[in-house]
Formats: C-alpha cells, structure tokens, sequence
C-alpha cells in the first residue's frame, strides 16, 4: 500500500480519548489495539490504512501543523488558545463541556483583577474585548484552588457538570464558548491526499450523526 | 534578555542561513530563474524600501497591519516591501507602459511582514515569481499556473497539488443567496481559514431558505475534478458565478493539454488573503506542510492604481517552506567537491598557477594560506575534506602535472 494511502491521525490521551474511540469505531475504523491501554503511542489500522498518535492534548495542534499527523482530535478550547493554521473540518459533538469564568460563590460581581487559568490567552482575550482588566495568573492545574487560596478572586476553566466548582465553593458566572471535540487537519494533507480526508470526513461525520459507514481504503 | 545576548542573536522571525542551506537556497532560487526563463519571463528588480503610500491604496487593506514602516532622513513614510505583486504592477505602469503586452516579467528577493500568531512566523521570507501582464484572460491564467507546477517539478517535488478556485464564484453564490455584508465577509473567512464547523454554525444561524443555506454548505465539498464545476452550477451562483465557472472550464482545459491537469484540483472554496485578487486563484500544497508552497491569482483592478487599468495574473513561490521540504526529500548538497592545493618553500607560484587553471575549468580550489611540509598539507587537505590534494614542493622547475603528487 503506497504511502500516499495513509493517513495518520492524532488522538489526545486522557479523559477525551474513550469518546473519541467509541467515535472512530462508530464510523468503521478497528480500534482494537488502541483499545489495550498499553503504554504503546503509535497504533494502526491496516484494513483502512490509518495509523493513531497519542500525544497530549495541548501538543495534537503542533504534531499536526507540522505535518507529523494528517489529522487530528482536539478540543476547541485548546484550538482557541493556541490560534494555530490548521483547518477545522468537523464538530464531532464529544466531550461536550463549557469554557467559563467562574468565582467564589456569594461574592461580589466580578469587574476585574487576579484570574487564574490554563488558558492564557483566551482568558486576556476575553477580558480585553469587554474592557475588563484582568491580570491573568498561569497555572497549569487544580485552578480551582486558586480562589480559595486568595490567589486569584476568578478562574476560567473548564466547566462539565459543575461539581468539582460546587466542591470548591465556586460558581459559574460566565460563559466564554461552548466547548466540543473537533477533527483538525494539516493544510498540505487535506490538499494532496484530498479523497482520503474526504472519506474519513464522510465517515465521522455519519458516526456524529448516528449512522454506519463503509471501509475506506 | 540582556546587551551582550542581544549582540549576538539575531531577532525572532529572521535568520542566518549557514553554507550548506545558503546553498541549497542558491540553487533552487537559481533554478527557478532558469524555469520563468524557458517560459519567456525576463527578471526585473525593484528596492527592498518604498513610499507607504503605494502599497497601502494599492493593496487595499489586506497588508496594511502587516507592514513594516518607517520615516526615512526626510520624515516620509517608507515601507519596508511585503509583496512584490504591488511593486511589479507599479513597475509595469510606468517604466514599462510603452513596451508592448502581454508583458511577461519575473523576480525573486525577501519579503517583510509582521510576524502573527504565538508562534515565531518568519518576518523575512525569500520569494520567488512572475507576473503576466496585459494577455488573454484564460490563456495567461494557464499559462501561470502551468509554470508554478513545472517549477515545482523541476525543483524535484514528488507529490503535491495545485489547487484552483475563482473569487467571482463565491462573491457571486454569497450575493445570489443575498449573503452581504458582515455575514459575506465572515463566510469568506471562515472558507479561506477552511474553518467548516465555524461556517456550519453560522450558515445554521442566518435567516435563509433551505435551499441557499444547502447550497452554501456544499462549497467545502466542491473540490476535484472537472466533474466540480457541473456541481457548482447546480447551487445557483448567479450570473458572475457561471462566469467564473466557464473560465475555471477554459484554464483546466489548456492546463489539461500541457498534460499537466493531474497536478492540479479545482477548489471552489479557496480563497486567498490577499484582497486585490478579482478572478482565478490558486494555491499549491505537499502533504505534511501547513503552509502553501506557492500562491497567485488574477489581479485585474491593480495596475489601475499606477496607470490605464491592465489585466494581470501571477504567482510567487514561497523558497523558505520549499527548503523545508527539500531537506526532508534529500540531502543538502553537503559534500562539495574541493580540491586543495599545498605547497613548499619556493612552490607557490606554481601551486597558485595550478590553481587558478582549475579554477577555470570550474573546479573548486582551496589553496593552503602557508607553505607547510607535504604531510602536514596532506593532512590539512583530509580536514577540509578535499577530493583531491596537490602538493608543490618547490625548488623545482616542474612541467604542469610532474612532481605534483596527487594526494
């Protein structure tokens, strides 16, 4: 099988990677061996002549930008943050959560000051189009902590169910974007290799909407 | 960071290029010039420094951030040169304007932008094109794109892919479906960053009939063949729409019989950044690379800016993200092949004649900067990685070729 025939795809590890499996075997792809949990990062399937990366959420838009993979799964809260040239195919409607801003429960409106986040720059984005200054503190995680620590009187994160805020006697006051998985590709790929991109489109986009589809290779 | 680092780094986004890529860069620009030469093209320079005001009318906005400017002695605006579209169109106006048309002109040289996004994006980048200006409208789109594919060829790209499109089509569906203003402009967006879930969401939320809003979502899909231009007529895209249908028909035939039209994919959503643009476009890509290799379009509204209106077309290669993949096809040249010549007391004059007579038949020559024993030079002509090594011991009237020992 030439080289051209394949396509590689860059799945996240963690918390978005069952969903996005349960996805992939939805629209025909073997996910057999990425199912093993091993400690392995790089998996195939040869019927359709696909081959899986496993890498860290925020790094899946840099494998694909620079062409290590053809696609990727990513979330948009990391596709916001990091504004990179990538072309955004499809909502795959997984790993539905809320991007938000969040303070301690029972204070006062939130018009500015210390806000910790895992996202930079969304974050001073956000603030700056509504004329708020805010002075963004990085972390990297349990943001959660940060109010009550008086590190921080907000927080933008990540919001699920809002449990693990309501744990931390936080609420959520603010809505930044509505958050979803989405396939990403390299520019070059989905040029050159146009029909094979096409068909794993067409196959995820009929998994999204609950259908079947057909091996593609 | 500090004085003394900053002494000795050059700024983010522009960069040294050490012998083996300066090479390399040498060569393919080299190359290229020969390429626009076969197809008729004649080089033309132009200063790397212009008045701001040129390009800011002449390119209507789509520059105007990127710039770099600055007052020169006289406290004029300048600019440093973004694009070299702008100063061709401007060059063939008016230098040019008595010579006879179609004009076929071709150029290469560093283009200036502002770096954008988080990561470093180069601020420097090494271009090189051409511009055909004054000729038959499908005739020249043709012609164009089939010399950015054989500069792709002849540079020694396997795969890749030319993709073609026409900014009249789009204009023309988006105005039929009365798509205007902000929502016109945002689907525009949102097709040339190929951001299709963001596109979705919109066409979703505009008050459209189901009709228009099908139609607008299959302009993703119109990517292929011929076969994509009959698919396009059948959304509807008005009067200018099948305009730019018909011609898109016309420039893949004549591509078709260069026999080149396996290179190239017709691409109803591209779009390109630039907004001088007013007919074809196209763009080419390899897989695994983010960024287009080459660009260009038609630009019939530009020379206008400078004299009588011109119908013109072009395209620029773009040699820094060519480099990138040329090294990933192949070795740098590396390897040269040197020869060094030695000498001992009293031999330098023929050692330097020796020299220079291969240096004349085109081989490259090291000369040793000292006199030094044979072995010493023998073992200097290793370290430098010489093919060959000759060493003139001297005291000797020697004929060319005797007493000289080949290493």
């Amino acid at each position: 099988m030439a080289e051209m025939n394949w396509l590689t795809l860059a799945l996240a590890k963690g918390r978005m990677l069952p969903p996005a499996i349960d996805l992939l075997e939805k629209a025909g792809i073997d996910c057999g061996s990425l199912r093993e949990m091993s400690r392995q990062l790089q998996f195939a399937d040869d019927r359709n002549c696909l081959r899986f990366i496993l890498a860290k959420p925020a790094d899946i838009p840099t494998y694909v930008e620079y062409g290590v993979a053809d696609l990727g799964i990513v979330g948009k809260d990391v596709l916001l943050e990091q504004e990179r040239e990538l072309y955004e195919l499809l909502d795959l409607k997984i790993g539905l959560c809320r991007l938000s801003v969040a303070k301690r429960a029972g204070s006062g409106d939130f018009a500015g000051g210390h806000v910790a986040t895992k996202y930079p720059r969304i974050t001073e984005r956000y603030f700056q189009e509504q004329g708020r200054q805010a002075e963004v503190i990085k972390l990297h995680g349990s943001i959660e902590l940060a109010p009550c620590l008086n590190l921080a009187e907000a927080i933008v994160d990540l919001v699920d169910s809002g449990k693990t805020l309501q744990e931390n006697d936080l609420e959520e006051v603010e809505t930044i974007a509505r958050i979803t998985s989405r396939l990403v590709a390299n520019p070059g790929s989905y040029q050159v290799k146009g029909e094979r991109v096409g068909w794993l489109v067409a196959s995820l986009a009929a998994a999204v909407a609950g259908g079947e589809s057909e091996t593609g290779c | 960071m500090n004085e003394k680092l900053r002494r000795l780094l050059t700024p983010e986004g522009v960069r040294d290029l050490l012998p083996d890529l300066a090479e390399e860069k040498r060569v393919v620009e080299t190359k290229l010039q020969e390429v626009f030469r076969r197809f008729g093209y004649r080089e033309v320079s132009t200063p790397a420094f212009e008045y701001a005001a040129s390009f800011v009318t002449a390119s209507a906005g789509s520059l105007e951030e990127k710039m770099y400017r600055f007052p020169d002695e006289r406290g004029r605006m300048m600019i440093l040169r973004p694009d070299f579209t702008v100063p061709l169109a401007r060059l063939a106006a008016t230098h040019l304007a008595g010579e006879s048309r179609p004009l076929r002109l071709c150029y290469g040289g560093s283009i200036y932008r502002h770096a954008s996004g988080h990561v470093t994006r180069r601020r420097e980048m090494a271009q090189a094109g051409v511009e055909l200006i004054g000729g038959h409208c499908a005739g020249s789109d043709a012609e164009v794109v089939a010399l950015a594919v054989t500069s792709l060829q002849e540079l020694g790209l396997g795969q890749f892919t030319v993709c073609l499109g026409h900014v009249g089509f789009l204009q023309s569906l988006l105005e039929t479906h009365e798509i205007n203003g902000k929502a016109g402009e945002q689907a525009r967006d949102y097709l040339n960053s190929k951001d299709f879930v963001s596109l979705r969401e919109m066409i979703q939320g505009l008050p459209l009939t189901d009709f228009a809003r099908e139609c607008l979502l299959q302009v993703p899909a119109l990517r292929g063949g011929r076969e994509v231009l009959a698919a396009a007529a059948k959304l509807v895209p008005g009067e200018r729409g099948e305009a730019a249908l018909a011609v898109l028909d016309e420039v893949y035939q004549i591509i078709d019989d260069y026999g080149l039209a396996r290179f190239v994919t017709l691409d109803l959503g591209l779009v390109r950044d630039m907004d001088y643009y007013t007919g074809m476009v196209f763009e080419g890509f390899t897989p695994g690379m983010g960024f287009p290799l080459c660009g260009g379009g038609r630009y019939d509204n530009l020379l206008g800016f400078f004299g009588p209106e011109q119908p013109a077309v072009g395209f620029a290669l773009n040699i820094d993200h060519l480099l990138v993949v040329l090294q990933r096809l192949r070795e740098l040249p590396g390897g040269r092949k040197l020869t060094f010549v030695g000498y001992g007391e009293a031999g330098r004059v023929q050692a330097l004649t020796l020299a220079q007579d291969l240096r004349r038949q085109g081989t490259g020559v090291i000369v040793d900067l000292t006199v030094r024993p044979r072995e010493e030079a023998e073992l200097e002509g290793e370290r430098l990685g010489a093919a060959r090594t000759y060493y003139v011991p001297g005291n000797t009237m020697v004929l060319e070729g005797e007493a000289i020992l080949d290493g």
